[in-house]
């Protein structure tokens, strides 16, 4: 342990620590910084992080010092808010200060240091500044914007370092020194949207979100990301009933502070026009809209005891849903009539950073709650002797063409969805359930750690939480403790699963819990 | 609380016949109007009425009447859908979609640029949050009436649909 001052305020660190770690520990926020990111290796090129360290003739930069014991530094007095100023002044020099057509406006980090240590008018007219490239596409999600660059390194230090791809480097010299991709090279790696994130002003942006939305007029949710088992913490950010973007929430046991490209662009499908609004029923070969009341009684009519033939689960059900259908399933049907899903769909080829081969969210989740998967050929011959109701919860397990004829060829199909795909084209009766920004749940990753998603926007149309769709069918299949709140469902899912283990499913931490690495909150 | 040593009703005293039918007040009351009509009829230029619309009261240049949106020299609007106008405006009144310009010199235009004039407050925060100069509330118009309430929202087109010296 090395013991310091840090502006009066004596701390104890461990020995090894970074001096900039230190000061945010003792000021409660970070020295103001570009080039530092504690992901990645240190650059010490943007010169911002400068403090005073007493018996040393100059300024020394935080990020780059290891503390020492009895270091006395100052992180707030005339010198260091001189040379704070003066470095900041040097980085505007060939700024374009272009802030109203920025998207980064509002999350920049010249803007935030200016209003800290600069608001100085520039001793630089317009005219007199270097112009390089703007608005340059460099890959297919991002565009860089050459002269709004401090030169960080940030972008090309994680194309080094975090993806090995090494698709950027900065060019020429001085006031020309650039950012730029090789010449024919594309920034075109599944992670390249974090250079946009960690690039602390305008130069990287997401073609995506490009001039879509200013940043300060959305609000944020946090959420886990349902693209794959790795389940990546991320924030949602929308703004009334849209989705904007999905960024990287941290987590140093699951994703730290990336998340890949594929991942993000997963709100698309939330806002799919073939999103399943109202209830619909099959009356005469096509699909009509109908009234919940009426669908209520529908489906309650179909899930009589006794006529239903298969219950199929699917691994995008929140862990809440899997275990109410896994209830609702047993209370209608034998054990050996309930299918998880199909076994080995929705496997493509992952990558050893964060990518994992199954795209599904809560397989482990769906696994923990009692649900077996079974083989295509297994399910299609189940399904072909499937006479009563067929009820299909989540997912589209029609994707796969043979599941797709067999459940064309049952004649009462009940699919809880969210969207009008394969599946909803077999059914008799499709009820549109929420997307996982619209609902809270659960879901479990690959490593078997429970993380809580909340919900963010409306849902649309007449869409529902699936927890409630459920227990209203529970209820009418005379349940008498079929839950009435989400709450309660995640007390009895807690004490269904996890009788043994102390932790609360109502209040999950931040972090998520690993049931079966019972160190809660402890690691990493 | 008690109400014990509290006068009882008003006390006052019940009206006379006379009062009562306020004959002579309508009489009285109807005197001054007659005076003020017959005062009005020989002194026709001191009346503040006016005979709008054929005469219409003159604003300050400083009056803030309905927004325009500016040109460029070719024509096409000056904003850039900084949406500076949206985010400080009190009534929520501007909504902007931004889109990708042809000229990467220009790099932002508004795709839509629409305002609520039935929300508007009028209060000129946007013009002067404006680091273009593309939004100005100083056409002077102040008669904006419509026959439904989706024609108060009005669009780019309609705003940038001024003339070069500033009139309509």
């Amino acid at each position: 342990m090395a013991k310091l001052t840090i502006d009066g305020k004596e701390l104890e660190v461990p020995d090894g620590t970074r001096l900039f770690d230190a000061c945010t520990e003792a000021r409660g926020k970070p020295l103001p910084h570009f080039c530092y990111h504690p992901d990645l290796s240190v650059a010490g090129v943007c010169r911002l992080c400068q403090v005073e360290i007493e018996g040393m003739p100059k300024l020394a930069i935080a990020c780059n010092t290891i503390v020492n014991d009895g270091m006395v530094v100052h992180t707030n007095n005339e010198r260091v808010r001189k040379a704070s100023e003066q470095i900041l002044e040097m980085h505007l020099i060939n700024h374009p200060v272009d802030c109203p057509i920025c998207d980064q406006a509002g999350e920049c980090g010249l803007q935030n240091q200016y209003m800290e240590y600069g608001l100085y008018d520039s001793k630089v007219e317009m005219v007199q500044k270097t112009h390089k490239k703007k608005a340059k596409v460099i890959g297919p999600q991002v565009i860089l914007d050459q002269e709004r660059c401090v030169l960080c390194s940030r972008c090309v230090r994680f194309c080094n370092e975090v993806t090995g791809t090494g698709e950027l480097g900065i060019y020429n010299r001085g006031d020309r020194a650039e950012i730029d991709t090789a010449p024919g090279v594309d920034l075109d790696n599944n992670y390249s949207l974090n250079t946009v994130d960690i690039c602390p002003v305008g130069a990287l942006t997401s073609r995506d979100f490009r001039f879509q939305k200013r940043v300060w007029m959305l609000k944020a949710a946090e959420s886990i990301c349902p693209g794959c088992s790795t389940g990546c913490n991320v924030r949602i950010d929308y703004e009334g009933s849209r989705i904007y973007r999905l960024k990287p929430r941290f987590n140093p046991d699951v994703n730290r502070r990336w998340m890949c490209d594929k991942g993000r662009m997963l709100y698309k499908a939330v806002h799919d026009e073939k999103r399943l609004t109202e209830p619909m029923k099959r009356s005469g070969g096509e699909l009509q809209t109908l009234g919940w009341q009426e669908a209520s009684e529908t489906a309650v009519g179909m899930l009589k005891p006794g006529r239903v033939d298969l219950v199929l689960g699917s691994p995008h059900l929140s862990l809440e849903e899997a275990v109410l259908l896994r209830r609702l399933g047993l209370k209608l049907a034998g054990e050996d009539q309930l299918v998880g899903g199909v076994a080995g769909a929705e496997v493509r080829p992952g990558d050893d950073l964060l990518l994992n081969s199954d795209r599904t969210p809560n397989r482990a989740g769906l696994r923990m709650a009692g649900w077996q998967e079974l083989p295509v050929a297994e399910l299609v011959a189940k399904l072909r002797e499937a006479r009563g109701t067929v009820l299909v919860h989540g997912g589209n397990p029609a994707a796969d063409e043979s599941v797709r004829e067999a459940l064309a060829g049952c004649q009462h199909v009940l699919y809880i969805g969210t969207h009008r795909n394969e599946t909803a084209g077999t059914a008799a009766l499709a009820l549109p359930g929420a997307a996982w920004a619209e609902k809270a749940g659960i879901f479990v990753n690959k490593d078997g750690r429970l993380q809580a998603f909340k919900s963010s926007i409306v849902r649309p149309g007449q869409a529902r939480e699936d927890w409630r769709v459920l227990s209203e069918l529970l209820a009418a299949a005379g349940e008498e403790e079929a839950p009435g709140s989400l709450r309660a469902l995640r007390k009895s899912v807690g004490a269904d699963l996890f009788p043994d283990v102390e932790f609360n499913l109502v209040a999950l931490p931040a972090r998520g819990v690993n049931p079966t690495a019972p160190v809660a909150g402890g690691e990493g | 609380m008690s109400f014990e040593g509290l006068p009882k009703g008003t006390g006052a005293k019940k009206a006379s016949f006379r009062d009562a039918i306020y004959f002579w007040e309508i009489l009285r009351g109807l005197g001054v109007t007659i005076k003020h009509l017959v005062y009005n009829i020989f002194h026709t230029a001191e009346m503040p009425t006016m005979q709008y619309p054929e005469e219409k009261r003159v604003y300050s240049d400083r009056f803030r009447g309905r927004h325009r949106l500016m040109q460029r020299e070719d024509g096409t609007p000056r904003c850039v859908a900084c949406q500076m106008c949206s985010t400080v405006c009190p009534a929520d009144c501007i909504a902007i979609q931004g889109a990708e310009h042809p000229d990467s010199e220009i790099e932002k235009f508004p795709e839509t640029f629409e305002i609520d004039l039935l929300r508007c407050v009028f209060c000129g925060l946007c013009e002067e949050a404006c680091p273009c100069d593309a939004i100005r509330l100083d056409t002077g118009i102040y008669e904006i009436a419509a026959d439904s309430r989706e024609k108060f929202i009005v669009q780019k087109d309609f705003l940038l649909n001024n003339k070069e010296d500033g009139t309509y």
